[in-house]
């Protein structure tokens, strides 16, 4: 972790005359310099070749953040695992799973479903079936009566209409309970679709730090495993195709304004849901500087067989560290649906590289044992940066594709230039 | 270290391009005499257009920017943007094809620039429409090109082919290949995707009403999003009937080259009919061997044309018609060669 407190430093005299104040000072900064620099870049180039330069303003800024929060809640998680010498390749689908879940859940209304074992919808769909089977029976009838066939045709016809007609009274009445149950339950539909999309986070993250430390198996390739396992899954829920909840009446406002910026959604200038990441980044942050977890967390990244002698308990504090990522993919599936307001289990292909780059370009370690919450943070801005100003600036995509690149490169050969520099951990 | 660290910095700074110490390095302008001049304005190597007649600038935003079909939007839409002369178009899809939530990221960032109009082909009819209203009340017009939008109040104009009847058309040509009998498979496209969903229902729709004696022994496979998953997908599927089948329906371009490959791979080229969506240069040649029996054509040039010139009526005042067509047409080994068909089968394409 790199914002460690001065204070053995500065007891050594003036603190600008320690070159190692400056050193850490630098590594501190280092993201901020990084995201200043292509801030600056675009601001200037916008300025320079833009008839209505668009870039460098408030607007703007919101924009850029709330395209940012998927990303960025994602790799909050990811730092955590990071940090413990993991890595996560199912991230990114098991983002769409939980958005899948999440739609799946408010299009069945799931409360109503629980309680009453069948919703509005396919309750409608049953009766009106059966008000067909009623009306083709009927056509039958009267198309006999026309041909006056024998007495026992008719009499069987007779018996059919009268099972249709009581199947349909049936279904009517069971139309009916159906809809008292779903007046005093729906409202709790939402509730229960958020729980499960972070539930399903949860346990997408325990599957997997199970799988890593039961099997033993490198995490590369178990979640290179489970990156497929969620994308089947999702596809599954979802039918092969993609889950739409109705906007009108399924999906609540909160959902649709989570992210969104529209002025009139914006709480403080920003959308609500930049705030929760920013809450939870604080969290997280408060987290890793002052729990024994996180100690743990930083020895099973830095020396795992040491953390083992040491007594940390390496299985269970990495399904521990897995689980917690899972919570944020979670919330990052929620952020999705709100964006999309629909389910689609393919929207997660290639996120998991995306939420790495972040912390990666935020100064973490592949080889663990170091990253930081701010870092992680930025990167993921940094990034959203980029494909924004791209845009404003009428830069094709090649060239966006080129410049994310040679970013993430030469992130990571800074990194190494300082820990050469440093030796090794700081 | 420290001297390390700056030489990094400007090893990370350098392929930004530095104001206007690089000139030349800002791809997306091109070097005039006069200065630099945005991408699009100079046309043929003669600055057509200079800068301060532009009065409209249209973003257009496909659904991904690789593809041969988006290449040919792309070329329509200069070629309308050229001829108004005070029109400038700005490209721009998602990175990824299929990335809905990338897309949304480009049309608001669109909207923060403020541009004159917005011209879109939506990756999903419903994730979209939040990002349109979005438009809308920043009093940006959107215009809808190619795929539909749920929410058609929202829009100028609905710029489209109708995919239905081009997958009736392709189900009529097939039939007529295969006699009005036989075991055909449809390969579809993608989980989710509007306009194959439209083409492969038409293609049924067709065969069920109209040719009785043809039967649908597959059609619930997808072929995926590329042409190295669709070859694999075809291949299981063909191996899987490959006593009994006699026709094949490729929903869309890649698609197609997949099954195409496949076909050559089981031994089966030939002797099965093929229909396949939208052209690319394997299936001509593949026609001319008679190898393909059928190409279903849409008009892409057409579509980008058609788009901008309405886009630009409409904030001209002018009256524009809320659901405009740009024709499906059938190309088979016998009209190839026609002018018209081989203008679309090898249509014009940007740059």
């Amino acid at each position: 972790m790199s914002e460690k407190p001065l204070t053995s430093d500065s007891q050594r005299g003036p603190l600008f005359a320690d070159p190692r104040f400056w050193k850490r000072a630098l590594s501190m900064l280092r993201p901020f310099l990084a995201l200043a620099a292509v801030v600056l870049l675009f601001a200037v180039a916008d300025q320079r070749f833009s008839e209505k330069p668009a870039f460098f303003t408030a607007d703007n800024f919101t924009n850029v953040v709330s395209q940012t929060a998927i990303v960025a809640v994602a790799a909050l998680g990811m730092t955590v695992i990071i940090i413990a010498g993991g890595i996560d390749l199912s991230a990114g689908t098991a983002i769409a799973l939980a958005a899948t879940v999440l739609a799946w859940c408010l299009k069945e209304d799931v409360a109503t479903k629980l309680v009453a074992g069948d919703s509005v919808a396919s309750a409608t769909a049953r009766l009106k079936s059966a008000n067909d089977e009623l009306g083709r029976v009927n056509k039958e009838l009267k198309a006999l009566g026309e041909k006056s066939p024998g007495n026992s045709v008719i009499a069987e016809k007779l018996l059919d209409l009268g099972n249709a007609t009581h199947e349909v009274e049936r279904r009517e009445q069971r139309l009916a309970s159906v809809k008292m149950v779903s007046q005093s339950w729906s409202k709790w539909t939402p509730t229960l679709a958020v729980l499960a999309a972070l539930g399903c986070g949860c346990l997408c993250g325990f599957v997997n730090g199970a799988l890593i430390s039961v099997l033993r198996v490198v995490p590369f390739i178990v979640t290179l495993g489970t990156m497929q396992l969620f994308l089947g899954l999702a596809k599954q829920i979802a039918s092969n195709s993609t889950v739409r909840p109705d906007r009108a009446s399924q999906v609540p406002d909160w959902f649709s304004s989570l992210l969104s910026i529209r002025p009139e959604t914006l709480w403080l200038k920003l959308p609500a849901g930049v705030w929760l990441t920013l809450l939870l980044a604080g969290l997280l942050a408060a987290g890793l500087h002052w729990t024994v977890f996180s100690r743990y967390v930083f020895a099973l990244g830095s020396n795992e067989a040491t953390a083992r002698l040491c007594g940390i308990n390496v299985r269970w504090n990495k399904i521990a560290v897995y689980t917690l990522s899972g919570l944020f993919v979670g919330i990052a599936g929620l952020y999705q649906f709100s964006r999309l307001t629909v389910g689609n289990p393919t929207s997660g292909t290639g996120l998991e590289l995306k939420v790495i780059s972040a912390v990666v370009i935020g100064g973490a370690s592949l080889s663990g044992g170091r990253g930081s919450v701010l870092g992680t943070l930025l990167g993921a801005l940094i990034m959203s940066v980029i494909g924004n100003g791209c845009t404003m600036l009428g830069l094709e995509n090649p060239v966006q594709d080129m410049i994310l690149g040679v970013i993430i490169v030469a992130a990571v050969t800074l990194d190494q230039f300082r820990q050469k520099a440093v030796g090794g951990r700081q | 270290m420290t001297a390390r660290f700056w030489t990094a910095c400007l090893l990370l700074l350098a392929p930004l391009g530095c104001g206007d110490s690089q000139p030349p390095s800002l791809p997306g302008y091109v070097e005039r005499p006069s200065g630099r001049v945005p991408m699009g304005m100079e046309v043929g190597g003669e600055a057509a257009t200079p800068v301060d007649t532009i009065k409209f600038t249209f973003a257009v935003i496909p659904k991904g920017t690789t593809h041969e079909f988006w290449k040919s939007v792309h070329a329509g839409a200069e070629n309308a943007a050229k001829e108004l002369g005070d029109v400038k178009i700005l490209w721009k899809g998602p990175l990824l094809e299929n990335d809905r939530d990338g897309q949304i990221s480009v049309v608001q960032d669109f909207v923060t620039k403020k541009v004159d109009g917005i011209i879109l082909a939506p990756l999903d009819k419903q994730a979209l429409v939040d990002a349109v209203k979005d438009a809308q009340a920043a009093n940006i017009p959107v215009l809808i090109f190619d795929s539909a939008l749920q929410d058609e109040s929202l829009i100028v104009s609905y710029v489209a082919t109708d995919n239905f009847k081009g997958g009736q058309l392709a189900a009529k040509r097939l039939s007529e290949s295969l006699d009005g009998k036989g075991n055909v498979i449809v390969l579809r496209y993608n989980a989710g995707s509007e306009s194959t969903e439209q083409r492969e229902e038409g293609f049924l729709d067709e065969l069920k009403a109209r040719h009785p004696q043809i039967k649908v022994i597959s059609s619930n496979e997808y072929a995926g999003t590329t042409p190295e998953s669709s070859l694999d997908k075809a291949t299981q599927v063909l191996t899987k009937h490959k006593d009994e089948v006699t026709g094949i329906f490729a929903v869309c371009e890649p698609n197609a080259a997949g099954v195409l490959k496949a076909l050559e791979e089981t031994g089966l080229v030939g002797k099965v009919k093929f229909v396949a969506f939208d052209p690319n240069k394997e299936l001509i040649q593949g026609m001319a061997d008679r190898n393909v029996n059928g190409i279903v054509l849409q008009d892409p040039v057409t579509m980008g044309y058609e788009s901008v010139k309405r886009m630009a009526a409409h904030l001209r005042g002018e009256k524009v018609e809320k659901r405009i067509g740009t024709g499906e047409y059938v190309a088979t080994p016998d009209n190839m060669t026609t002018p018209e068909m081989d203008k679309l089968l090898k249509p014009q394409q940007f740059e």
